[in-house]
């Protein structure tokens, strides 16, 4: 186990300085010039020079990674070009609205699909098993901005049923409530039908294990045998999901954001594209992709910690 | 959201008997049917369309189905009808030549990571891992202002994000063949590297990657509509349906017809392409149905 | 202003294809008993100095927290009002007097505005070496004069015709405390060192809204509301799905939907139609193969017409337009040169000897209104044989393609789909298009010693006649470049809650301060 998670650490901090050696190079080949749109076109020779120099664009490109790579390790992403801010603080500032985002998706997509699942396995073959099993992946193949443009034309637009823009006002829960029913529904959907399918296979798998047949043989109520023995061990292949999931969910959380104009790190990083606030660019990504290698991994240790089957699997 | 095939090997192929029983499949058949109207749609665009995709006549903007118009106009009087259908050719100009590319480069480097040193192997797979851990549509964005939009960009896309995970697929079945006593054997007598897996690894390998490819489309289709969604696909005037589809947001409340006409189609495509290849997969191998 | 100022602020033109906030809440929010106005504006603040400062958003926030001498008025004509200034005359052209109202309150420990203050807030955004994008606002300042603590007198090097127009009722017209912003170190960004106006700066979350509460300091009259909560929302197509769900009060909406609320206006709301000063056009780059040849370029404005390009962009919300001054400022033009005639077009071409055709590039910036046009012209284009390929950029693509210091776009450009915003003062719209700005704003390098010559004049001449004949001048030379085919002025569409009466400019530019309860 030791070996597995160190070794599983390891592969996780290499990725992590890949991805930020691949996002340096990219600010380097993004058309535009940075210092330009900071300080505007009326910018002397020695303005540009002297902002070059405060933000070490005139190094030799290794020393400017180098010390791109030792800021990030001290946990300072730079300075938002636009707004003077620290990217960090930005970032940190949109993140709690996109994790609200993707965790109410994540949950309501695990309230319904997971009793989905199980009621589909215990009914193998059923109607209602065929139905669920053809609705679910097909919930799966619809993008998620589909969904969001449907749902803004039916549910906000035609019916005013939902609120259509924003995240609601500071303060006001049941305000924020309503606003996040639509995006969520888009981002979650999808995921309903993928745990309804992974849930129904894996508790399949289970019912037939030697030990929930010798329960039966026992004679303990259904019930008990379904709820206490088999869904506890068939959900654990849906926590390694839940981890690639969130990474799936950052993707559709930039299309709400948008399609919704909600606050977040994807609508962030929208704009900050469309303004070329690399610094920005650079950080929100930077900071996404390794919350998204940290939710892996700690899936993938959970995992592996709670059972030794998965951990000779996974790799 | 794709649905991921496991990495676990499969050593036999059956290809012919699990295309019929995956057609025996009620759901296959759905799926064909689907894909079989989107192609014949795409092909004969051209024959099944009155009206130029392109042509404006703004007098008769945001018009509802009618007789003339079957699905109505858009925003510059153009035929939507006309331009969802045209939108399948752009969407399978896309997917086919990105998976084709993706395919090819996924297998060279899946075939070189299985046979090269271990610290080769490592390395590409770190490389493979890096890649995937991208939040997709963050690094497209980024991509898509990098080199300017365009068709070529959402291919480049696409293959950057598919090679590796075609190549770490075939890894795993490649250095599960490695091993495999007709393999071996080869080697023994003093077969080349090359010919071994040409002639051993390759065939053995290629039916689950078909399977692949074919679970794999949606996942592209969706990718084009999602780019031309954020105008970072197709050009104007050139109808695709992730760039109706952004019509359709735009003039939501003008008509709904442009949303219909851009959704619907993305929606009938990855259904399609989704239930073919999972009835295809299950046929030919019940196992994969577990998803990794 | 006769020359440039910065990137930014030309964006704070341009941008605004219906920016703007504004407010008033749905049903009146009283939630904690207070009044809260609503406002959509269409970008975040970045910086509330005066002389810093970005963009249009940020333009309507410091005039509710900041004094000018005067501030324009809220009506249907552009006129000003006094604001901080007791009295203000023009003694003559280069002389302008002023005495302030007593007791106006700088927060904090600033104590009381002074002559001081305005000298200091004035000079600094002329002050070559203080960098002001603004600067050209107040090109001409020689200097102000303290009279005493609360009169002065401002000494200008020539006189400045758009001194009424476009510099003191605006953001260069609007004065800061020079204890504090010194105290501050000499500049400030989002944190304002102290304000004097009606309302308050009681909160700013990035991205998410700017909460103006009144200021208690403010002596004068007092504004209907009492908290002004302005969100950030670019898009305004989105602005409008949030106006019709209740969730602001006052917005700009899409010139393309002005037609639909004409007919039906928004739910729980009011909507009206304003005149816009803004200016659409097709550009040429004057250097570019084959449009180098000035009667390729005849033949494209021939080949134009700008009414069928006009409605298919905006439904019918707005009118074609005959330069680039909008009807009812001096130089307004009645009609253009070259109208629409495609026979002469081909003949043209064929004189040209691209009888054949031949393919270009357009580029555009990814709106929906801005590609719908893209797409009538490179129709209407086709029908002449020219082939046109369509580029969409994102917006810091496009504020960049033209700007030489920004990479080597600029030499590639051929067509051009552009807009600007204006202020209302003829001066505002031909600055840009001298040959000083080539590779700066004037994207279609198009070079005229004479209009360079005239756009100083202009500015310097006081006689409205004069002034009406020069600018007039001004765009026939633009139009006889060949370079330039005008499209439009759009239309401002203004839709606000019906408990609302909003405080608007004639353009529809909120004035804050002047909403009121319905």
């Amino acid at each position: 186990m030791l070996f597995y998670a160190v070794n599983r650490l390891a592969l996780a901090i290499a990725i992590v300085v890949v991805v930020i050696a691949v996002l340096f190079c990219m600010v380097y080949v993004i058309p535009g010039d940075p210092v330009r749109i900071a300080l505007g076109p009326l910018a002397t020779p020695e303005m540009v020079a002297s902002f070059r120099a405060k933000m070490g664009l005139d190094q030799p490109l290794l020393v400017q990674f180098t010390r791109f790579f030792a800021s990030v390790l001290k946990g300072d992403l730079g300075t938002d070009i636009l707004s003077n801010r620290g990217v960090a603080t930005s970032v940190f500032e949109q993140m709690p609205y996109t994790l609200t985002l993707i965790v109410s998706s994540m949950l309501w997509a695990v309230a319904i699909g997971i009793p989905l699942g199980c009621y589909a396995a215990i009914h193998r073959g059923s109607l209602f098993d065929r139905i669920i099993g053809v609705l679910s992946v097909a919930v799966i193949a619809i993008p998620s901005f589909v969904i969001a443009v449907y749902a803004l034309l039916i549910f906000a637009v035609h019916l005013g049923w939902f609120p259509a823009i924003g995240a609601g006002r500071p303060g006001a829960p049941f305000n924020q409530l309503h606003h996040l029913v639509l995006p969520s529904l888009a981002v979650g959907l999808g995921w309903v039908g993928y745990l309804a399918r992974v849930v129904r296979a894996s508790m399949l798998e289970v019912m037939g294990e030697n030990y929930i047949r010798t329960a039966r043989a026992f004679g303990l109520p259904r019930r008990t045998i379904v709820y206490r023995y088999a869904l506890p061990i068939a959900v654990l292949p849906t926590i390694t999901l839940l981890g690639v999931g969130i990474g799936h969910m950052l993707s559709g959380a930039v299309f709400a954001e948008i399609v919704f104009a909600r606050p977040g790190v994807g609508k962030l990083v929208y704009d900050a594209i469309n303004a070329r606030n690399y610094p920005l660019v650079s950080g929100t990504v930077l900071i996404t992709t390794a919350f998204y290698v940290l939710a892996t991994l700690i899936a993938d240790l959970f995992v592996a910690g709670l059972d030794p089957r998965v951990r000779a699997n996974l790799r | 959201m794709s649905v991921q095939i496991s990495d676990s090997a499969v050593s036999s192929s059956h290809g012919w008997t699990s295309v019929k029983r995956g057609f025996a499949d009620p759901l296959g058949r759905i799926g064909f049917g689907l894909v079989l109207l989107l192609l014949v749609a795409a092909i004969f665009a051209d024959v099944i369309t009155v009206y130029e995709p392109t042509k404006m006549l703004p007098r008769d903007r945001f018009q509802s189905p009618s007789y003339e118009h079957l699905l109505g106009t858009d925003q510059l009087g153009r035929d939507l009808f006309s331009r969802m259908i045209h939108g399948g050719r752009v969407a399978l100009m896309v997917a086919f030549p990105a998976i084709g590319i993706s395919l090819a480069l996924g297998i060279f480097f899946g075939l070189a990571s299985g046979y090269a040193p271990k610290w080769l192997d490592n390395t590409l797979l770190l490389l493979f891992d890096a890649i995937r851990s991208f939040p997709t549509v963050m690094l497209a964005l980024a991509l898509a202002t990098i080199i300017g939009p365009s068709l070529q960009t959402v291919i480049l896309v696409v293959i950057l994000f598919s090679a590796p995970a075609y190549a770490r697929i075939i890894r795993t079945q490649t250095l599960a063949l490695r091993s495999a006593e007709f393999v071996l054997a080869s080697v023994a007598t003093g077969a080349s590297i090359c010919r071994v897996l040409g002639v051993h690894v390759l065939p053995n390998i290629i039916g689950p990657i078909l399977i692949l490819v074919s679970m794999d489309l949606p996942v592209v289709i969706t990718t084009e509509a999602g780019m031309s969604f954020l105008g970072l696909g197709v050009r104007p005037p050139t109808p695709s349906w992730g760039s109706i589809l952004n019509d359709g947001y735009a003039f939501i409340r003008e008509s709904p017809w442009l949303a219909v006409a851009g959704g619907l189609p993305i929606i009938i495509a990855t259904i399609g392409f989704t239930f073919l290849g999972e009835s295809l997969r299950d046929a030919y191998d019940p196992k994969l149905g577990k998803v990794s | 202003m006769s020359k440039q100022s910065g990137l930014t602020r030309r964006q704070t033109l341009a941008i605004g294809a219906a920016g703007f906030a504004a407010l008033v809440s749905p049903r009146i929010v009283f939630a904690q008993n207070a009044t809260i106005l609503r406002a959509r504006s269409y970008g975040d603040i970045q910086v509330l100095d005066p002389a810093y400062r970005k963009a249009a958003p940020e333009d309507d926030i410091m005039r509710s927290i900041f004094n000018g001498l005067v501030r324009r008025k809220s009506a249907d004509s552009w006129e000003w009002e006094l604001d901080a200034a007791e009295s203000i005359e023009q003694i003559d052209g280069k002389t302008i007097a002023f005495k302030l109202k007593p007791g106006i309150k700088f927060s904090g420990d600033f104590g009381e505005m002074t002559a001081e203050d305005v000298k200091f807030s004035y000079e600094r955004i002329a002050d070559p070496a203080k960098e002001s994008p603004y600067k050209d606002d107040w090109a001409v300042l020689d200097r102000v004069e303290v009279k005493d603590t609360l009169s002065g007198v401002i000494h200008l090097k020539e006189p400045f015709a758009p001194l009424w127009t476009s510099t003191l009722p605006t953001g260069s017209g609007l004065i800061v405390s020079k204890k504090a912003v010194e105290a501050a170190g000499g500049k400030f960004e989002t944190s304002v060192p102290a304000w004097s106006g009606r309302y308050m700066i009681k909160e700013w979350s990035p991205k998410q809204r700017t909460v103006l509460v009144r200021n208690p300091d403010w002596q004068g009259d007092k504004s209907d509301f009492d908290e002004i909560h302005i969100l950030p929302i670019e898009d305004e197509k989105t602005a409008e799905l949030g106006f019709e769900a209740g969730d602001i009060d006052f917005t700009w909406v899409s010139v393309s939907s002005i037609p639909r609320y004409l007919k039906e206006p928004p739910k729980g709301g009011k909507f009206v139609r304003k005149p816009s000063l803004a200016y659409v056009w097709l550009g040429m780059n004057v250097e570019s193969e084959p449009f180098k040849n000035p009667s390729v370029r005849r033949a494209v404005q021939h080949a134009i017409d700008a009414a069928a390009v006009v409605d298919a962009a905006y439904f019918g919300a707005a009118e074609p337009s005959t330069g680039i001054v909008a009807p009812g400022l001096v130089g307004h033009r009645d009609k253009v040169l070259y109208p629409y005639d495609p026979d002469k077009a081909k003949a043209l071409l064929k004189e040209a000897g691209v009888e054949s055709g031949f393919s270009c590039t357009l580029d555009i910036l990814n709106k929906a209104e801005r590609a719908s046009a893209a797409q009538a012209i490179q129709a209407q284009l086709a029908e002449v044989g020219i082939t046109v390929t369509i580029q969409q950029h994102d917006s810091g693509t496009f504020w960049s393609i033209g700007d030489e210091k920004a990479g080597e776009k600029w030499k590639t450009i051929q067509l051009l789909l552009n807009r600007f915003s204006m202020q209302p003062d003829p001066s505002w719209a031909t600055a840009w298009f001298t040959p000083d700005q080539i590779g700066v704003w004037n994207w279609e390098r198009w070079n005229s010693a004479e209009f360079g010559e005239l756009h100083k004049q202009g500015l310097v001449e006081l006689e409205p006649d004069k002034r009406d004949e020069i600018y007039k001048r001004m765009q026939d030379l633009m139009e006889e470049s060949g370079a330039y085919v005008f499209l439009t002025h759009e239309a401002v569409g203004v839709a606000y809650r019906d408990n609302v009466t909003p405080g608007l400019q004639p353009n529809g530019t909120p004035n804050f301060v002047d909403f009121k309860k319905a």
